[in-house]
């Protein structure tokens, strides 16, 4: 059995301890040493490889929908304007970054801004124009704060720096790849992989077929032209007979 | 301009010029009433547009839907059609029963795969299983054991889609192999004159036949005729001009395969191959005693395996009757006559 009786206190320890409260509190308004920070105007300081909003780049985007396809949580929707580009719902992203690590040409990269906070649902489904910058955010201090322990004195220390937003430019290390058809004895002709590709480099087109002079019926014949070809592999994808696959180019 | 590589190749000719490939297939066979359901045609379809199943051959929305590629005119073996007849070339004919398996006769399609992948010839096959409605089920084996399964071996009367699997199949692997009816067989052939990658079907094993049916039409033939439910079957099988149902209460079931002609599918009408003769290895019942197989080895890949199953004693073997498999094989052109007799094309429409 648990007894629980009323606690005997002591009038002048309560006192004692009354003055105690008092003096903190007065100190901690004459010069403070808490180790909480005060979002929205400072924030603390992340490691560098903290994950944060999406930037991008439509200049080096080659429309592979690579993004939109390996992202786990389905947060990217292509959009079409003069080719396909990605656009992300934050209310989606779960901030794993597999879109970044997998564009081939470092058209998607980090930002250092982790705030997600938005008004609406609606404000959350961010469209690929909306993406090219980093958002701006307002802050009354332009500082990050980061807490440490001081070795020497044993005490917590408030260090506070200069916010840098900017993230150096994602260095790409893909290898230059191309498209090749591996068996073009199997084509079976159906342009799927032409009508795939954003670049226009497949071509799937009738033909005669001629014997000499004498035509002696139609055909089809398959092209790659790989001068245009950006190696996004959409028309690997595509093929159901499996027979294109990217080829490396170069040294 | 760079080019890496250009590739030409022909196209069928077009008998409707004016539609598209489907329509043309649609017009000449479908509609024509000479399909034979082999689903080659919808196992090739690039758009996944062809559908098979326990139904006439179909692509519901071709006009629009259809790439206009060709593929389906090139593998069907409906297109441009001369039927193949007679017992065709051989380098053996044998009986034979597996000690190994239980199969309908001698379980010698079963032994042949299975010895296929022992020795490393194929590493998966497409067999025909059932479920407990005798609706055809297609599985991939990859090992000889999944084959102890009585409801892998055996034979359904029914149309199977083997080609779309089999398609899946030649996708992933380099070596593989089938069971199929005659007609199965042809288009296979056919599609490995089209289309390279279907090198890679290394053994295909035909089985005699004289028609197949659709899957609803059997079994509410032999519920209405017979009161036989095919739910409460064990095997069924034609032997001696009898179709047989045998229950799973021990009894059996005899009707005269004569009745069904009211159900025999259109294309089975005008086929006259009983022996597949281009299969690399036919395999029936006539021919041979009860509860053995009738082996028909065509081509040297199947007469390595049939070497294999000698030497490891897997089978016994005896004499066969070829004269009675010459004897179908002339029935099957008498009954299935080419060009049709016109009255069976009135009666068709
Ligand atoms: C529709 C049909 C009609 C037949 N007609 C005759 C005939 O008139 N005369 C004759 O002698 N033999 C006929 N046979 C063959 C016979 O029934 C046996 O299949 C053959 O003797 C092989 O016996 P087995 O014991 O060696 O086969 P098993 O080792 O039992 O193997 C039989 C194989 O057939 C395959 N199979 C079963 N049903 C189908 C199907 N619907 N489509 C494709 N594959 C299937 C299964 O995958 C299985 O692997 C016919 C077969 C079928 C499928
Ligand atoms: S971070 Fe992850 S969840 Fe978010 S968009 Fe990229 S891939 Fe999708
Ligand atoms: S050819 Fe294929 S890999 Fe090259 S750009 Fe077109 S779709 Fe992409
Ligand atoms: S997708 Fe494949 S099969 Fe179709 S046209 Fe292109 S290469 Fe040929
Ligand atoms: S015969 Fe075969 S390939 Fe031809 S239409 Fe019929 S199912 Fe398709
Ligand atoms: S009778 Fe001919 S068309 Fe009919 S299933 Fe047998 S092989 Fe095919």
């Amino acid at each position: 059995m648990i007894r629980l009786s009323k606690v005997k206190t002591d009038p002048v320890e309560n006192l004692k301890r009354h003055a105690e409260a008092i003096g903190e509190a007065v100190k901690q308004a004459i010069k403070p040493d808490r180790v909480t920070v005060e979002y929205p105007r400072e924030r603390r300081k992340y490691p560098e490889c903290f994950r944060g909003f999406i930037v991008f780049d439509k200049e080096k985007c080659i429309s592979c929908f690579r993004c939109a396809q390996i992202c786990p949580a389905n947060a990217i929707q292509m959009e079409y304007f003069d080719k396909a580009y990605p656009g992300i719902d934050y209310a989606k992203c779960i901030f794993c970054h597999f879109c970044v690590d997998s564009c081939p040409t470092g058209a998607l990269n980090t930002s250092k801004v982790h705030d997600v906070a938005f008004k609406s649902m609606d404000e959350m489904r961010l469209s690929a124009k909306q993406i090219t910058k980093v958002p701006e955010i307002v802050r009354e201090e332009k500082q990050t704060v980061e807490y440490y322990v001081d070795r020497n004195v044993w005490k917590l220390v408030r260090k506070k720096e200069l916010d840098r937003l900017e993230v150096p430019p994602k260095p790409v290390k893909v290898k230059e790849r191309r498209a090749a058809c591996t068996e073009p004895e199997s084509c079976l002709g159906c342009r799927l992989c032409a009508s795939v590709c954003p670049q226009n480099a497949i071509k799937v087109e009738k033909c005669e077929i001629s014997i000499g002079e004498e035509v002696t019926g139609t055909g089809c014949v398959l092209q790659i032209q790989t001068d245009l070809c950006t190696g996004c592999g959409l028309c690997v994808r595509q093929c159901p007979m499996q027979i294109l696959t990217l080829e490396e180019v170069g040294e | 301009m760079m080019i890496t590589r250009e590739w030409q190749f022909a196209l069928p000719e077009k008998k409707h010029k004016k539609k598209k490939y489907f329509g043309n297939l649609k017009a000449e066979v479908i509609d024509a009433g000479l399909c034979c359901h082999c689903a080659a045609c919808a196992s090739i379809c690039p758009v996944n547009g062809i559908t098979a199943g326990d139904a006439p051959i179909d692509f519901p929305n071709w006009i629009k839907e259809c790439v206009d590629c060709g593929a389906c005119v090139k593998v069907c073996p409906r297109w441009d059609y001369t039927p193949k007849n007679g017992l065709g070339e051989y380098i053996e004919v044998t009986a034979a029963r597996s000690k190994r398996f239980v199969g309908q006769d001698g379980a010698m399609v079963t032994e042949f795969t299975a010895s296929a992948l022992e020795m490393g010839l194929i590493d998966r096959a497409i067999f025909v299983a059932r479920d407990s409605n005798w609706r055809t089920r297609v599985v991939t084996i990859k090992t000889p054991e999944q084959l102890y399964d009585r409801k892998i071996t055996g034979t359904k009367y029914s149309y199977a889609d083997v080609l779309p699997a089999l398609k899946d199949a030649v996708l992933k692997s380099e070596a593989v192999g089938f069971v199929g009816t005659p007609c199965m067989v042809t288009a296979v052939r056919k599609m490995q004159q089209a289309f390279k990658k279907f090198e890679r079907v290394k053994l295909a094993i035909g089985l005699f036949c004289t028609e197949n049916f659709y899957h609803h039409d059997l079994y509410n033939f032999l519920l209405e005729k017979a009161n036989a439910d095919l739910r409460n079957a064990v095997k069924t099988d034609i032997k001696k001009g009898k179709f047989i149902v045998e229950l799973k209460d021990g009894s059996k079931v005899r009707i005269p395969v004569k009745d069904f002609e009211e159900i025999i599918p259109s294309g089975c009408k005008v086929c006259q191959d009983f022996a597949a003769v281009d299969s690399d290895v036919s395999i029936g019942s006539v021919g041979s005693a009860n509860g053995f197989s009738t082996v028909m080895v065509r081509r040297e890949v199947a007469k390595n395996i049939l070497d294999y199953i000698r030497e490891k004693e897997y089978a016994e073997f005896r004499e066969p009757k070829l004269e009675v498999v010459q004897k179908l094989c002339d029935h099957k052109i008498k009954i299935h006559p080419w060009p049709p007799k016109k009255k069976e094309e009135k009666s068709e429409e």
